[in-house]
């Protein structure tokens, strides 16, 4: 569980993250909807502890995320803005390179490993150096690096971004087998049909802040749109925004 | 899970992924045997241009007074026999010899008799050219002369060494053998670059190569201390590093036992010892030349920039050898304990063959060590500092 509380942080004059609020339940999915920019990998990455914030507190699984980073980070698995692969790996060596620095070794790495590749359909590319492989192979392997020590917690910023129907469903396959399993996860996203396709809760951010919460119906509920997505544009302000 | 399994793990994917890149791997193998081909190539040509000094013609009059003798002189290298002019005195005058060689008639007479057998060299003492030739004919029959008194000693059951009570060794400064020690001086020099050029490929991409592929960041999300991270990181570019230094250190030491080093008047003896007390004062550098490196590297937000800091730092460790060719640089004692300079005078003491305590090898391996630990702490600290781990 991700509990957030009157989360802030300001890079110069810019007010990225300005009181951001929200808990992020077991067994749920959890998305945080916004436009580019209205700061939802910001909230993110003080999430996973590699900023810290101004001000607020950050709590997963009870553990201060700002007071102990690494206790933090142990119960997270993160799938960051950007996730690079080294070329001259391959997948199997990415998993056991994230896997060894979690602490794991001989044969439980190994089985999580082929556990992963099962789950996330990549035996074919296992042994293949990653140098060439496609945006969706890449993702898969930055996906299963980063659930290596079978996190109760997980992050992903925009894991759909830029990838084909089949990757996207991959990938949300693998989000409804985490709630499945009773993992909290909160994923990140700019696009409307990812949310309501997958999301128990949604927060809307906008411009720093969490403009609503709810579940699907209870934001139809609180703007008055039976479309989902017209529900988004009138919470993030995107209307005035246009103008600009 | 401890931070130093952590550093290990890191410094293993490091080495893993560097050696799989074949450019990397030869830029290594190129630059570490840059400088041991092109000491050797140069020593070559100096050794042949000595060579080429040595080759004389002798002119002989009298060649058939003394057959062995004439015999002797040319089974030496570069020795040509030739008949002498009908009046030697007057060519030597006239120049047109340097020297003529005039053996007697009654020569083999004596020679038989175990008596001092004449050979009259004609030479003009006022020319300096011709000094080296006269020199070397004097030299050739002195050397004749010993041979022959050595065998009818020997024959006699007299040790040759009763007739020898001193020996004479000449240490000339002769322009060949200085030549030959500039050479050598750049030896440090190249040691020292190996140092940088072969930790410079993982210190690169393991940092700036990180950054600029975005897997920076997944990576820190990893429960690992900042600390284990940039010590793997340095650690590996350090391995890289001490395996080229060994490789030119190896590299040089067989080149010189190729070539002929006495040729040039040199003694020069490299003993276990010295080769180990040479790689304790060089390894630590190569702990610290990648500290540097990694610092520098880690500073840099693309591979290329990272790479033109590279090009900038390699010209610290020439500094010293640029140096020390125009003005040679002894050895003092307060030289030890700064990184680089210590080691390049280090390896100068030890390839001169100059007795050098075991305080100075450890008073330079400490220091570079202490640096270097130094410059990963402050590579820890940057890994902290998130406009490192987020601009790109």
């Amino acid at each position: 569980m991700i509990r957030v509380d009157n989360l802030r942080k300001r890079f110069g004059t810019v007010t990225a993250v300005d009181g951001v609020s929200f808990t992020a339940e077991d067994g749920r999915v959890t998305g945080l909807l916004g436009p580019n920019g209205a700061g939802k990998t910001t909230t993110l990455r003080m999430l996973y502890a590699l900023m810290r914030p101004d001000e607020g507190t950050i709590a997963i699984d009870g553990i201060d995320a700002v007071a102990e980073p690494q206790k933090a980070q142990k119960q997270l698995g993160v799938l960051p803005d950007v996730s690079g692969l080294y070329q001259r790996l391959t997948a199997r060596e990415h998993i056991a390179y994230y896997g060894q620095l979690q602490g794991l070794s001989g044969q439980r790495l190994h089985d999580r490993i082929e556990q992963l590749l099962q789950l996330l359909d990549m035996k074919g590319i296992a042994d293949r150096r990653t140098q060439g492989f496609s945006h969706g192979e890449r993702t898969k392997v930055a996906l299963a690096r980063a659930v290596v020590h079978d996190p109760r917690n997980i992050l992903l910023d925009e894991p759909t971004n830029g990838l084909d129907v089949m990757s996207t469903r991959a990938v949300r396959d693998i989000i409804r087998a985490f709630r499945a399993d009773g993992r909290c996860v909160l994923f990140s996203s700019h696009v409307m049909q990812e949310v309501s396709a997958l999301c128990d809760t949604i927060i809307v951010i906008a411009r720093g802040r969490v403009v609503a919460s709810g579940t699907p119906d209870e934001l139809r509920e609180q703007t008055g749109h039976q479309n989902l997505e017209d529900a988004f544009v009138a919470l993030s302000g995107l209307e005035q925004g246009a103008a600009i | 899970m401890s931070p130093l399994a952590q550093t290990l793990v890191v410094f293993k994917k490091e080495l893993t992924d560097a050696f799989r890149d074949k450019r990397a791997i030869y830029t290594i193998f190129f630059s570490a045997a840059f400088g041991p081909l092109i000491i050797g190539f140069t020593l070559n040509r100096v050794a042949d241009r000595q060579r080429q000094l040595e080759e004389v013609k002798i002119p002989v009059v009298g060649i058939e007074h003394a057959p062995a003798l004439v015999e002797w002189l040319r089974q030496q290298a570069g020795v040509e026999v030739i008949a002498g002019p009908s009046d030697p005195e007057a060519a030597v005058r006239d120049r047109n010899e340097d020297v003529v060689v005039i053996v007697p008639e009654d020569f083999q007479k004596k020679f038989r008799s175990s008596s001092p057998a004449q050979v009259k060299i004609v030479s003009d003492g006022s020319r300096q050219t011709a000094r080296p030739k006269i020199n070397r004919v004097r030299a050739l029959v002195g050397r004749y002369s010993n041979e022959i008194g050595t065998m009818r000693l020997v024959s006699r059951g007299v040790s040759p060494a009763i007739a020898t009570p001193i020996q004479l060794e000449d240490v000339e400064v002769s322009s060949a053998q200085q030549r030959a020690a500039m050479i050598l001086s750049f030896i440090p020099m190249f040691i020292v670059l190996a140092a940088f050029a072969g930790g410079m490929q993982i210190a690169t991409d393991s940092t700036a190569g990180e950054r600029e592929r975005g897997s920076l960041e997944p990576l820190l999300v990893n429960p690992a201390p900042r600390q284990a991270i940039a010590a793997g990181k340095w650690l590996a570019a350090s391995f890289a590093s001490m395996l080229s230094v060994m490789l030119t250190t190896g590299l040089v030491l067989a080149m010189l036992r190729y070539i002929p080093m006495q040729e040039f008047g040199i003694r020069f003896r490299m003993e276990p010892f010295q080769i180990a007390g040479m790689l304790v004062a060089l390894l630590p550098m190569c702990l610290l030349a990648s500290g540097i490196q990694t610092y520098l590297a880690t500073f840099a937000k693309s591979f290329k920039e990272a790479q033109s800091y590279m090009g900038l730092l390699i010209m610290v460790p020439m500094l010293p050898g640029i140096l020390s060719s125009v003005y040679p640089i002894n050895s003092q004692p307060w030289m030890y304990p700064i990184p680089i300079l210590g080691q390049h005078v280090l390896s100068a003491d030890v390839l001169g063959g100059k007795p050098t305590p075991a305080w100075a090898f450890a008073l330079a391996g400490v220091s570079a060590l202490i640096v270097s630990i130094v410059l990963m702490q402050l590579t820890t600290r940057m890994l902290q500092r998130e406009k490192i781990i987020f601009s790109r």
